[in-house]
């Protein structure tokens, strides 16, 4: 991909002749540089999970925020340039609160996608207010909500293209996460085996070891909506991970992938 | 020629007023039931004494399960009216479903606030089904003030009818009755009976009745005729 | 506002099989202040002869007044009772008095004809400009209101009773839409041999 860098991966107006837009791609690229976020869609509820980079003892580790409330029911991880994320983050809440106060009802999980999207590719517009970025974003980033159509779970790429995934990964870990979930995901999970799949790919593709403190864990349910783990409630379910890893140890080749780095 | 002089050299300054609100009359009168909704306008369309139309419907079809009801200034209305047809229409293009009557109801409010201070002088009634099937009525004023009820009267002679609606199907007033939700039969009797005492006091209110009968399996459609005096 | 809504009021009249039927609301009221709840509003001038009034109170009062006085004068020359179409038309005669500089008040008159028991009512305006009705007459500040009710509620030949339930709710439901009308009601049911007076309790707000 690489090879063919020239003068056309300056601008993000301008195509290469081979008709790719290189700034879009080299966002993809820092994207594989964030910490990894895992998503599972189950019929009872939606799963997430992210690791927190603690790079300094010194940290304070609950100021590192990768899971965040658009809405009572929508959870958007992110992974990437965090202060770009926060952007996004935003314009999500206000589309959703603008919404809520046209409608007087909640806004659906798609509809949220497609209006960050629209803010997401609006990178290089010459706005009269100067507001338009001048960059891609250099974020992906996960929406995890119910509404009508029940639990679902969209993702967003730079490029501002969203999917509906019924498991997605992405950050650092998420190629080697990406073919483990393809092998355990099926459509009968319960929320309670996605959580412990969630954290036992999670695990198996961080570098540090997992505990309380280095991970975030949300669900999105019909019943409790946005709920974010305690401390407590993360130790009980990493408790219920180590078993469940012995018995049913996952390919060797997952993990190592992104060990290498 | 004294009189043309003094308008051009010399003469008082006359001051020209423009005023931008007509009022064209008409009435709206809606119920709503457990399982339906039943909104009624009559057909007259008229400018002080004079009468612009006698078969003009003041009902606009929102959507599948959802009809606006306006009456006041006719062309506000008419503005309004497509606005809103236009906004439903993006609605659904935007987020691939039907608007619900409730979000029909709660937009027609911020679109009216929209304009607080150059009002659509209109007066609106939103006849709908909610998502279980069950009839709901909103009523608005001009600036977007929003009423969510299950009897009301509206427009020329909304004074004449409320009342009756407060009786007839509110029970107001009434003691040892059995009150029960209104039937769709008796909720369409009213409707047309009330036109009919509307139309015997108020000017601005006969010709006709147009009205719609919203049920979960679609719009039905009723006319009938007033007296045209 | 208008000097005929100062004060607030409703009024309405109704006619039945051999029976008429008069009532008003109960407030005095100042603009948008209530101060009385009590207020009378139809007098009775004759033995089947009801008046009443709403409007600028100080002139109802007045115009009862100065009725009675021409009343009693007619009655005492001729020796013999006023019929409500005498009536009628005297009062409309005495309004017209005072073409440039009228009473403010909005009359309805109810009564049976002497001898023939005969159903009578009439409304007319400030001037005396009268109008004969033979179903029913409403005047107030909720005239609207009333005249919806009554062309739905009202058929001809209704039974005292009848008539009764008709009027109450009539007027009830009307001055429940109405600020300045309402605090309790007061109907009249006339009949050949017997004068029904029923006070309603109602919404007070």
């Amino acid at each position: 991909m690489f090879l063919t860098r020239s003068e056309y991966d300056r601008g993000v107006n301008t195509f290469s002749p081979e008709g790719r837009l290189f700034q879009v791609e080299y966002a993809i690229e820092a994207i594989k540089l964030g910490s990894t976020a895992i998503g599972i869609c189950t019929s009872e509820g939606v799963v997430l999970a992210v690791e927190k980079r603690i790079t300094s003892p010194l940290m304070e580790p609950t100021t590192i925020e990768k899971i965040v409330e658009v809405e009572k029911h929508i959870a958007c991880p992110v992974s990437g340039l965090m202060a770009d994320s926060r952007t996004m983050v935003d314009r999500a809440r206000l589309e959703c609160q603008n919404h809520w106060f046209v409608y007087d009802e909640k806004m659906s999980v798609e509809s949220v996608a497609q209006s960050v999207s629209n803010l997401a590719i609006r990178f290089g517009d010459s706005d009269e207010d100067g507001s338009a970025m001048s960059r891609p974003f250099g974020v992906a980033i996960l929406f995890a909500g119910i509404d009508e159509k029940g639990p679902q779970l969209f993702h967003m790429d730079p490029s501002g293209t969203f999917v509906q995934f019924d498991a997605k990964a992405i950050g650092s870990g998420s190629e080697g996460a990406q073919q483990s979930l393809q092998e355990v995901y099926h459509k009968s999970m319960t929320l309670k085996e996605a959580i412990n799949q969630v954290l036992t790919i999670l695990k198996q593709v961080m570098e540090e070891k997992l505990n309380s403190f280095n991970v975030e864990v949300v669900t999105v349910t019909p019943e409790k909506k946005f709920h974010m783990f305690t401390k407590e409630e993360v130790e009980e379910a990493l408790a219920q991970v180590v078993p469940l890893v012995k018995d049913d140890p996952l390919p060797s080749s997952s993990g190592s992938a992104t060990k290498v780095k | 020629m004294e009189v043309l002089n003094s308008n051009f050299y010399g003469g008082k300054p006359t001051q020209l007023h423009f005023s931008p609100y007509e009022d064209n009359g008409g009435t709206v009168v809606a119920i709503a039931g457990k399982d339906f909704a039943i909104i009624g306008s009559d057909t007259r369309l008229s400018t002080g004494y004079s009468i612009e139309s006698r078969n003009q419907t003041k009902l606009f079809q929102l959507s599948s399960k959802t009809v606006l009801g306006c009456t006041g200034c006719w062309c506000d209305a008419l503005s309004l009216a497509h606005l809103m047809q236009a906004r439903m229409q993006m609605y659904l293009h935007d987020h691939n479903k039907e608007m619900s009557s409730l979000a029909v109801g709660q937009m027609l409010s911020t679109v009216l606030y929209n304009r607080r201070f150059f009002p659509y002088y209109v007066s609106n009634i939103l006849a709908g089904l909610d998502a279980d099937g069950k009839g709901i009525l909103h009523s608005y004023d001009p600036v977007g003030h929003c009423e969510k009820t299950y009897y009301v009267a509206g427009g020329s002679a909304g004074a004449f009818l409320q009342p009756l609606l407060d009786n007839q199907i509110g029970m107001k007033n009434q003691q040892n009755v059995e009150r029960r939700p209104v039937s769709m039969e008796r909720a369409l009797n009213l409707v047309k009976d009330s036109f009919i005492a509307a139309a015997e006091r108020d000017f601005y209110t006969g010709d006709g009745v147009h009205i719609n009968i919203i049920t979960k399996d679609g719009i039905r459609e009723d006319r009938m005729v007033l007296r045209k005096d | 506002m208008s000097i005929l809504s100062y004060n607030g009021g409703a009024l309405v009249a109704m006619t039945g099989k051999d029976c008429v039927a008069i009532a008003s609301d109960k407030r005095f009221g100042v603009q948008l202040q209530t101060l009385t709840t009590n207020c009378q509003k139809i007098f009775e001038m004759g033995p089947h002869l009801y008046l009443g009034m709403t409007g600028l109170a100080t002139d109802v009062k007045t115009v009862q007044s100065k009725l009675k006085f021409r009343q009693n004068l007619y009655e005492l020359r001729e020796g013999r009772i006023m019929s409500p179409e005498v009536f009628t038309n005297m009062m409309a005669n005495m309004l017209y008095e005072r073409r440039f500089g009228p009473y403010f008040i909005e009359p309805i008159v109810a009564g049976l004809e002497p001898k023939t028991f005969k159903p009578f009512i009439s409304v007319m305006d400030v001037l005396g400009a009268t109008s004969v009705c033979k179903d029913f007459a409403v005047q107030g500040t909720c005239i609207n209101q009333l005249f919806g009710m009554c062309e739905s509620l009202w058929q001809p030949d209704l039974e005292p009773d009848a008539l009764f339930e008709i009027i109450s709710q009539a007027i009830v439901n009307a001055f429940d839409r109405d600020a300045g009308s309402g605090w309790g009601a007061v109907v009249h049911v006339i009949e050949k041999d017997k004068v029904t007076i029923k006070h309603l309790k109602t919404r007070m707000d």
